[in-house]
């Protein structure tokens, strides 16, 4: 291996012609770790070279040895495109961070110079996947809450060493001059506990039992089969033929009318089988996300957040900005006695909702008496926000959830009784096509003969059955929704499906919200959200009575709302109002 | 519940009444644009023109029904109002909206106005604050009316302490 020096010839580092940065033009830029170009090489080559190679022996095997010769010279080119490209974009990357700020020069064909303020640093990740492990480097991305130049609101570094890495993380939210003895004391992201840190929570491998505890189990059990189904249909059926011929398993039509004679046997085994597949494969992705899982509050108020099988990431936030703590308990982790903590703090948001809960979470699944008190800690509370007394909401919030149950039932019995109808038209000749194209698809077909030999009443009972859950639905909804005040946060609570209790600081609101559809201003209801820079940037007490939200609001942010509320019952009192 | 039962007294201004023409120009034009969508195919393909004629009916009956009753109900609901220490506003007609953001924890202020409202001598003025749950705007001011509120957010905001967040 040549030495990586080779690549990066010293270049004069120019002035900058962005904003001058006065008396601290001294600072030196600093450039991205030389084996980044190595380590994507690498990881490029490896996964295009085994196909290089299988695309060569298929070729050789069919015989046309001419075109054997094309794959790898083609891959080694193209990798080697990669890696120059690479190499340029190493060199006119530049950054480094002064006193004041945190500054990044890159650009191969439109150069572009971005700059923030560090007191506008309010999260650092440090990601490192298995191939830049390997090569000792991380991708740092430090998060400002905010829009820097065009669209993006955060810094990445891609790639630099792990100690770098580390010793930026500790700069950047630490505040001040980078303090000498942190660049020689921390040379790799060591494991041990500095003494000034408090660790808030530990993996403890048994937590890996309620990884499974969600609703998607099933499904994901499905997808995996699905996918398997999928590479079957897509070499003919011939994966299967193997598979039955090793195994010595009888036909697929002797299966097909084994299991159809014993349905009652086969249903509940093809569900466990599901099951049993989404169980593998969610362990298997919570292992990989959760190992080495530490959470920890550095001296400056930090939290730290470290993880990660192979892929480990490390993510900062500061404490300051960590305004908030949701404590989500999904229906199937709740049944079992399971949550998980996730941040409400600036500066994690990310493109969508789903990518921001997903950068938000700080601990994987656990038992709920462990998550609260873990969140009680991460918010540095004696008293946990989270057993602030709830206030209920008014009954007409469970009229109107029992009103979508009602329209939902009535849906179901529509299509049932549409299902009825096509079931005793349903004619021979239409369940020989239904036959033919689910055995194309599926190497033991049994679906549609389940459906077809159903008595047609099943589809009755399946609405009733639905109705019923749309109602046990509302119910539970409702009993979920509340509100209250703790001395230093507000506290929301809401969701059957994903029930989720926000606790959020008071002094991080940044407004009120108060909205009301025409069914909400008829009960006298409406949806009081706290505006806020952190999460999600918005926090609701759903269908609140209009007076009780509002005192609600009122008591948690004084002197915000109140220059425009009126007390009593005086004229303009607005139809509708809620009543006791 | 008690007789100090807090409620929201509305905001103190109305918008311009030039906001009502210019929403129900809007509408209006939403409207024949809409219905004018399956006119085309009835008017090339004769044998399902009847069904096609019946959507376009149903749609311009739809929209015209929104043109004549939304702007009144929209007249009575939008209003504002910028105190010393918030901005409040009232919004919308069958789904409302009111929204508060205190001075402290405003980012930008700007005024903004399409065509349209140009036409009718409109303005909008738009609140950014920190928090994703969007912008709050003031729409239909008098443009005059709009740029002094503006400057007076400005000037009021600078004045204030806060990185806003």
């Amino acid at each position: 291996m040549t030495s990586p020096n080779e690549h990066t010839p010293a270049e004069p580092v120019e002035p900058a012609e962005a904003p001058a940065n006065p008396g601290h033009e001294d600072t030196p830029w600093e450039r991205l770790h030389p084996l980044t170009v190595w380590a994507g090489a690498a990881a490029t080559g490896l996964v295009l070279g085994v196909g290089a190679v299988v695309g060569t022996v298929v070729l050789l095997v069919t015989g046309a040895s001419l075109w054997a010769l094309v794959p790898v010279p083609a891959t080694v080119a193209f990798v080697a495109l990669f890696a120059w490209i690479d190499l340029l974009r190493l060199r006119a990357t530049r950054y480094r961070v002064t006193a004041e700020r945190m500054e990044l020069r890159s650009g191969i064909i439109s150069k572009s110079y971005k700059s923030i303020p560090r007191e506008r640093v309010r999260s650092v990740d440090v990601n490192a996947q298995i191939h830049l492990r390997l090569f000792g480097l991380c991708m740092v991305t430090v998060g400002t809450g905010e829009k820097i130049g065009s669209g993006a609101d955060q810094i990445q570094l891609m790639f630099i060493s792990a100690g770098q890495g580390e010793r930026l993380r500790r700069d950047l939210l630490n505040r001040g001059p980078a303090p000498a003895e942190a660049r020689d004391e921390m040379p790799e992201g060591t494991d041990g506990t500095a003494p000034d840190e408090v660790e808030l929570a530990r993996l403890s491998p048994a937590w890996f039992a309620y990884a499974p505890a969600t609703g998607a189990t099933v499904g994901v059990g499905l997808g995996a089969i699905a996918t398997l189904l999928g590479i079957n249909a897509q070499t003919q059926g011939s994966v299967w033929r193997w598979t039955s011929d090793w195994l010595g398993l009888p036909s697929s039509q002797e299966m097909a009318s084994y299991a159809a004679s014993r349905l009652l046997l086969v249903l509940p085994l093809s569900l466990l089988g599901l099951l049993v597949s989404g169980v593998v494969v969610l362990t298997a992705v919570a292992v990989e996300t959760w190992w080495n899982y530490r959470l920890t509050r550095e001296a400056d108020g930090t939290v730290r957040l470290r993880r990660g099988l192979l892929t480990s990431v490390s993510l900062s936030v500061e404490g300051r900005r960590l305004n908030g703590v949701s404590f989500y308990e999904p229906f199937v982790l709740r049944s079992v006695g399971g949550a998980c903590v996730r941040a409400v703090a600036t500066g994690l948001s990310g493109a969508d909702e789903k990518k921001t809960s997903a950068k938000s979470r700080l601990s994987p699944h656990m038992p709920t008496g462990r998550a609260r008190s873990l969140a009680a800690a991460l918010m540095r509370e004696e008293g946990s926000p989270l057993d602030t007394p709830l206030a209920r909401h008014p009954r007409s919030a469970l009229r109107r959830r029992r009103t979508r149950a009602v329209f939902v039932s009535l849906l179901c019995a529509a299509v049932a009784a549409a299902l009825m109808w096509a079931h005793t038209l349903a004619q021979r000749a239409w369940w020989e096509i239904v036959h033919e194209v689910e055995a194309e698809i599926v190497p033991v077909p049994m679906a549609a003969q389940t459906v077809e030999s159903a008595p047609v009443w099943v589809w009755g009972v399946l609405a009733v059955l639905f109705a019923v859950l749309a109602f046990w639905y509302a119910q539970g909804s409702y009993r979920a929704l509340g509100h209250g005040v703790h001395p230093r946060y507000l506290v929301v609570r809401r969701g059957m499906a994903g029930r989720d209790t926000v606790a959020l600081e008071r002094s991080a609101v940044i407004g009120w919200r108060i909205s009301r559809s025409p069914f909400q201003r008829r009960l006298g209801l409406a949806d009081v959200a706290a505006t806020t820079a952190a999460g999600e940037g918005m926090y609701a007490a759903a269908d609140v009575g209009l007076s009780q939200g509002l005192a609600w609001a009122d008591e948690a942010v004084p002197g915000l709302l109140a220059p425009f509320l009126v007390h009593g019952d005086g004229e303009g009192a607005e139809p509708g109002e809620a009543r006791p | 519940m008690s007789t100090d039962a807090p409620r929201l007294r509305p905001p103190r201004h109305r918008v311009d009444r030039r906001a009502v023409a210019w929403w129900t120009t809007r509408t209006l034009a939403v409207t024949v644009v809409l219905t004018a969508v399956p006119v085309v195919p009835a008017v090339v393909w004769e044998p399902v023109r009847l069904w096609f004629l019946v959507a376009a009916a149903a749609i311009g009956g739809l929209g015209l029904l929104i043109t004549v009753v939304m702007p009144q109900w929209r007249y009575r609901v939008h209003r504002w109002e910028v105190t010393d220490t918030a901005v409040y506003t009232a919004s919308g007609w069958f789904w409302q909206e009111w929204r508060v953001a205190p001075m402290s924890r405003i980012q930008t202020v700007d005024t903004a106005r399409g065509p349209l409202q140009r036409a009718f001598g409109l303005s909008s003025v738009t609140v950014t604050t920190a928090s994703a749950a969007g912008p709050i705007e003031i729409t239909g001011l008098d443009h005059e009316a709009a740029t002094e509120v503006a400057d007076q957010l400005t000037d009021i905001t600078q004045a204030t302490p806060g990185d806003a967040t």
